[in-house]
């Protein structure tokens, strides 16, 4: 897989920290993630339920539900301008336009009282000022291209009388109508049966090389961020343990996290095990999170040092991995 | 010609589809409603009222309800069908031009009141825990707890007399029903993910509330307009009973305000003429407004 000549850095977050506030107090979903992304680029953003993974993709489009949420400190630089102290107006004509995202639920994104093509019109009309006729041709051929079949029919079905599949499909053609930079995908596959989830990822990374843009793709699906993406980042109750080249991610995993996370996947192995190999003990509590390694409790490589401070990101001597680890492998 | 052929299959097909999966919600509780014996019946009643009250907007029938046509206290004759009330005038007329002010009254209080209602509701819903949200729930709790009669008298007393004090009155109480029951559907519609991925494509708040959440409340709506328009009708005429309700014209209230001297002589005929019209609208659009909400109802939509 060949990154693209393109390097320019079209998206760029520092220490971005996103809290949210409950009952038992203030919890800190996302602290000080940095990364970059470049234009055209795929990345993973892996990690289990709760790390922090969606929330930092709704941070990037200022969607953060809010009360109870914040972004706090942070930077999120795209082309050049930071989206966290973006006034909402000013966001609002990025999102969707520049920015777009598809949700985890094909079932409930679309709205149950439209057509799918006034849903899909909206966006066009809104950032690219179509009149409603040109709105609804351009809807059209943004369907067939996410392979829906007789596009003219069905842009006048209401959302439930098409398939899950369908429905994420429509959701797709409604991120990329506009021609936007960057596609967030929350877990776009997840609902989704195996058979449908295979074409529905295809299709996506079809046209993203099509249209040239970058993507970041939330998972907690290895499988699919080994088959699309060109780099991943894996999160750990809201920090980045581990930024990685693809093909470095899966050969040498650096953190003790990600190997336990590879090692459990389940496969055809040479030797015969009974069962399958488990990260021990559980995800700490984010309201009472340990003063050093968020993982020390559950790594095999523990140190006195990981219990006392917390590793900062840093760069591998010889590698283009990016670990937070101190006894990294 | 094979292709095309085919083409007009898939069409065919599409169409096929279409009607085996019903096109929308509301076809499939229109046809329930249509299977609901009760529920057509009462539509049919309160049908029949409105072009009552419609024959005496077009001026048809009715047109001489206040004037003295006949003896005192006749009897129900082939000429007076309802009998003649203490000065002679024809009861009725009288009983009929009521039926336009209680469509009036009650039209114009369940628009008013769910036009508000759905605003408000909404917005403090959307806005659920913010300074916006305070502020109408603090404007209900106000609303609310003052006396309904007393809230009548006061606005009709500040409003010098007007004829319109009672629908303000009105209005200005039955909306906070609907905006309670419309708030608490937007605090739970509006976290589901067609809003936020409305958000998503840059639409702004305005068009997130009342194109994309407001819709989805429409059942809501529509039912407590129903319940609305009959709460209308009801208090109309125990405040024009009271005097404080319809200044010129005639109401079923006023009906029977003036018949309390009669009773006391054994006349019967207009308090009987007023209430047993009341009732028979009351009681069709109540049980129309049931079997519209059993229509609506998304549980048994599912089931059919």
């Amino acid at each position: 897989m060949s990154l693209p000549d393109n390097n320019e850095i079209l998206l760029r977050v520092r220490d971005l920290v996103v809290e949210f506030d409950t009952d038992q107090g203030v919890v800190r979903a996302v602290d000080g993630v940095s990364f970059d992304l470049q234009s055209g680029e795929t990345m993973g953003l892996v990690g289990e339920s709760g790390c922090g993974k969606t929330v930092t993709g709704l941070a990037l489009l200022g969607l953060i539900p809010s009360p109870p949420g914040r972004v706090v400190s942070g930077s999120i630089e795209f082309q050049g301008q930071n989206l966290a102290t973006l006034a909402e107006d000013e966001l609002r004509r990025i999102r969707g336009s520049e920015i777009s995202m598809i949700f985890q639920e094909p079932m409930t994104a679309l709205n149950p009282v439209f057509r799918i093509g006034n849903q899909m019109s909206d966006v066009l009309r809104l950032h690219q000022g179509l009149s409603r006729r040109q709105a609804r041709s351009a809807a059209i051929e943004m369907l067939a291209k996410v392979g829906i079949p007789d596009p003219e029919q069905r842009i006048d079905d209401y959302p439930h009388q098409l398939s899950g599949g369908m429905r994420q499909r429509v959701m797709i053609a409604m991120a990329l109508s506009c021609g936007p930079k960057l596609l967030v995908a929350d877990e776009p596959t997840t609902a989704l049966d195996v058979t449908t989830q295979a074409q529905v990822l295809e299709q996506i990374t079809k046209l993203q090389r099509e249209f040239g843009m970058a993507m970041i793709l939330v998972t907690h699906d290895l499988g699919v961020v080994a088959e699309t993406c060109q780099k991943a980042i894996v999160m750990y109750c809201g920090s980045i343990v581990e930024n990685s080249p693809i093909e470095a991610l899966f050969e040498t995993p650096r953190h003790p996290y990600t190997g336990g996370l590879l090692a459990s996947i389940p496969r055809v192995r040479d030797e015969r095990i009974t069962e399958l190999p488990v990260i021990p003990g559980m995800v700490p509590d984010l309201l009472h999170l340990p003063a050093g390694c968020r993982f020390a409790d559950r790594c095999e490589r523990v140190s006195e040092r990981c219990r006392q401070s917390i590793p900062e990101l840093r760069k591998l001597a010889a590698t283009n991995t990016l670990v937070a680890c101190y006894e990294p492998y | 010609m094979s292709a095309e052929s085919s083409r007009a299959n898939t069409i065919a097909e599409n169409q096929a589809r279409r009607r085996a999966h019903g096109d929308s919600l509301w076809l499939k509780a229109l046809r329930k409603f249509r299977h609901d014996r009760v529920g057509m019946w009462s539509l049919a009643v309160v049908c029949l009222y409105a072009l009552a009250a419609l024959g005496v907007v077009t001026g048809l029938w009715a047109s001489d309800w206040a004037a003295v046509t006949g003896p005192k206290w006749a009897s129900v004759s082939t000429e007076y069908w309802f009998g003649t009330n203490i000065i002679g005038q024809d009861i009725f007329a009288r009983a009929l031009y009521s039926t336009r002010t209680a469509f009036e009254v009650g039209v114009i209080v369940a628009l008013g009141a769910t036009f508000l209602g759905a605003v408000l509701g909404s917005i403090a819903g959307f806005f659920n825990g913010t300074w916006i949200d305070e502020i109408v729930i603090w404007l209900m709790g106000v609303l609310d707890s003052v006396p309904f009669i007393l809230l009548v008298a006061a606005i009709a007393y500040s409003l010098q007399g007007s004829p319109w004090a009672m629908h303000i009155a009105m209005i200005a109480t039955f909306w906070i029903t609907t905006a309670r029951l419309v708030r608490g559907e937007v605090i739970k519609l509006k976290s589901l993910e067609y809003v936020e991925a409305a958000r998503a494509i840059g639409l702004g708040q305005t068009l997130i509330i009342f194109r994309h959440i407001l819709p989805n409340t429409f059942h809501i709506l529509l039912v407590q307009a129903t319940i609305s328009f009959v709460a209308a009708i009801k208090s109309e005429v125990i405040l024009s009973f009271l005097g404080l309700g319809v200044k010129d014209g005639m109401s079923w209230g006023l009906m029977i305000s003036e018949s309390t001297f009669e009773v006391l002589a054994g006349f019967f005929n207009n308090f009987i003429a007023a209430s047993v019209l009341m009732f028979g609208l009351v009681m069709a659009f109540n049980m129309f407004s049931d079997a519209l909400q059993d229509a609506l109802d998304p549980r048994t939509v599912k089931e059919s």
